[in-house]
């Protein structure tokens, strides 16, 4: 047996696929002094062979710095980011109350604001309980996935 | 014609769209992924949006953050690439229900084709040569032997239920024919549940040609030629030339006169290719893509014919600019796939590119997205770029193609060009005279690993 055992890819796969099925989000499994372990996501799936410590996914090395200088909106904790590609608006019709104003409280669940996409409106709910310090669109605004919405804290 | 169009990929092909869009001075809408914020047909379009995170499945592959967007940027026109929706017929329709032009076949072409015992079917009922053999089930021994007479040996026996290379065993003799036929049967039986075997002529070094077509929609097609795809590692083509070094101008033209004529038949909208394997000078229909393919700039090479141009005038609803009487074929060219993988092993290699040269010159023309400092995400294929090189002849084209291989260097990825300066020099490659297996019996030999 060599000393340093090649990569195996086919494993790899099987576990990524055995990842997907289940749902899980890491599997570990060690095998003749060989562990592999395959977890997901978050941030961009990453898979490692126990023996490489070297990091594989350019992608994954976003939202570690600390944060010295004052920060945009996308960067704030109470960010309220669309979960999807739409049009955006305050309130359930033209002309009716916005669901949330500036300073006003909301608890996890409220609906804060409506994205159309196809036609069908997606009522998105308040991730968390807290105050809406900022609200970032506009009503009938276009918004991509993952522009900020408000915030709220 | 169209608006706006919103191109539904990424990578080189979403550029290659884009740049068609411009000269047509049509308005492009990019769209991408998180992972894809950077990318060069992002940077060039004139609108672009961000549609989901990195997996595909929420990204380039989901279709109400693709409708929505069309909406928010009132794009009345889809071109879905190569991959990801090309050949989704149900997003064709989707689209069409939401007012919005998809760019390619109509809808059941897509299904026709995508079913590959229908596509078989249907190629036959056309005229197309197809794979001799039998589309149902054999019955006693006597009358495979019949049949297997009938077809000529080797002949290869097929599980009915069977697919993925599973169920399948080939017989090069009559005296192996009983035995084989019971193996089958009883591994179909284990494997699949249903112990019917078909039988089908094995090809043992075939070819891979495959015919560009381009039609209207109204009856009217044309084909552009052949490309040559015989170079091939684990059903991926690598290398790709037209014409083909095996053809003679007869046997060309009734083949692609055959395919111009079936697809006139069916009335095919777009572009699309049909593919053959080519033994003992007979074709032998595979299947057909309904797309854009990667190796599109080959058949462009030779017809200084923009097939995606061509695709959007006739998805617009205009006549084919061309009869076949237009397209003349001049010179030969050959395209490289270079991907960002270990040219030995090929494991994936993402990452920066920390210095990027490419080639220039006549006859020259490179298809990429990437660029200096450009970093290749983990998340999708592999595919760096595409050098195509034309020439004169096949000889001029090969020592072109040398030349441009040594300029290009990609720093800090793994890429495959040290696989294709290798298979410039070969024989077997420089004689034209390769089959689909002779790339991985090369790769067996440890052809690249001195």
């Amino acid at each position: 047996m060599p000393k340093t055992p090649a990569i195996d890819h086919d494993a790899i796969r099987d576990l990524a696929k055995l990842l997907d099925e289940t749902g899980l989000s890491e599997i570990e499994i060690e095998r003749d002094g060989v562990s592999i372990r395959v977890a997901r996501n978050l941030t961009a799936p990453a898979s490692q062979a126990h023996s490489s410590d070297s990091a594989i996914a350019p992608g994954s090395m976003t939202l570690a710095t600390p944060a010295a200088v004052p920060i945009g909106p996308s960067q704030h904790p109470g960010l309220v980011a669309s979960p999807m590609v739409g049009t955006a608006y305050l309130g359930a019709s033209p002309g009716a109350r916005p669901f949330i104003e500036i300073g006003m409280q909301v608890k996890a669940g409220d609906t804060l604001i409506i994205i159309e996409a196809m036609k069908t409106m997606n009522q998105i709910p308040a991730p968390r309980s807290g105050t809406v310090t900022q609200i970032l669109v506009e009503d009938g605004q276009p918004v991509e996935y993952g522009e900020p919405l408000m915030i709220v804290e | 014609m169209f608006d706006k169009i919103l191109i539904a990929n990424r990578g080189e092909i979403a550029l290659r769209v884009l740049r068609a869009c411009k000269e047509l001075g049509i308005p492009t809408v990019a769209v991408h992924s998180t992972a894809d914020e950077d990318a060069m047909h992002v940077r060039l379009a004139d609108e672009s949006v961000c549609i989901g995170p990195p997996p595909a499945k929420d990204s380039y592959l989901n279709i109400p953050a693709l409708l929505a967007a069309c909406e928010i940027t009132g794009a009345d026109a889809v071109h879905p690439g190569y991959g990801f929706l090309a050949e989704n017929a149900r997003f064709a329709e989707i689209l069409a229900e939401h007012n919005v032009q998809f760019i390619g076949p109509r809808p059941e072409h897509i299904r026709l084709m995508g079913d590959k015992i229908a596509a078989k079917r249907t190629a036959r009922e056309l005229g197309i040569p197809t794979v001799p053999g039998t589309d149902s089930g054999v019955g006693s021994e006597a009358e495979a032997m019949r049949l297997a007479r009938d077809i000529g040996f080797p002949v290869m026996l097929k599980a009915a239920a069977g697919g993925g290379g599973r169920g399948m065993k080939v017989v090069r003799a009559e005296s192996e024919l009983a035995n084989a036929l019971a193996t089958c049967r009883s591994e179909a039986k284990a494997a699949f549940g249903d112990d019917t075997v078909y039988l089908e002529k094995y090809l043992e070094r075939p070819r891979h040609i495959e015919i560009q077509v381009l039609g209207d929609g109204k009856g009217r097609a044309i084909h552009l030629g052949e490309r040559d795809c015989s170079l091939q590692r684990r059903h991926q083509k690598v290398w790709e030339e037209s014409p083909s070094p095996a053809l003679n101008a007869a046997t060309r033209d009734q083949i692609c006169e055959t395919v111009a004529r079936a697809m006139r038949d069916i009335k095919y909208l777009g572009v699309g290719t049909v593919e053959f394997l080519f033994e003992d000078g007979k074709f032998n229909f595979i299947e057909m893509n309904t797309r854009i393919q990667v190796e599109h700039p080959v058949t462009e090479m030779v017809t200084d014919i923009d097939l995606v141009v061509e695709q959007i005038r006739v998805a617009g609803g205009n006549d084919l600019s061309l009869a076949q009487s237009d397209v003349t074929f001049h010179g030969h060219a050959i395209e490289c796939r270079i991907n960002a993988e270990n040219p030995v092993s090929f494991r994936a290699s993402p990452g920066k590119i920390v210095h990027y040269h490419p080639p220039g010159g006549l006859g020259v023309r490179i298809d990429s997205a990437v660029y200096h400092n450009y970093v290749i995400p983990p998340f999708y294929d592999s595919l760096v770029g595409k050098l195509i090189v034309h020439g004169k002849t096949r000889v001029e084209c090969l020592m072109r193609l040398k030349r441009a291989l040594d300029e290009f260097v990609i720093d800090g990825i793994e890429t495959t060009l040290p696989l294709f300066r290798a298979l410039a020099q070969e024989a077997a490659i420089i004689d034209g005279d390769y089959h689909i297996h002779w790339l991985e019996e090369f790769l067996a030999r440890g052809s690249l690993e001195q």
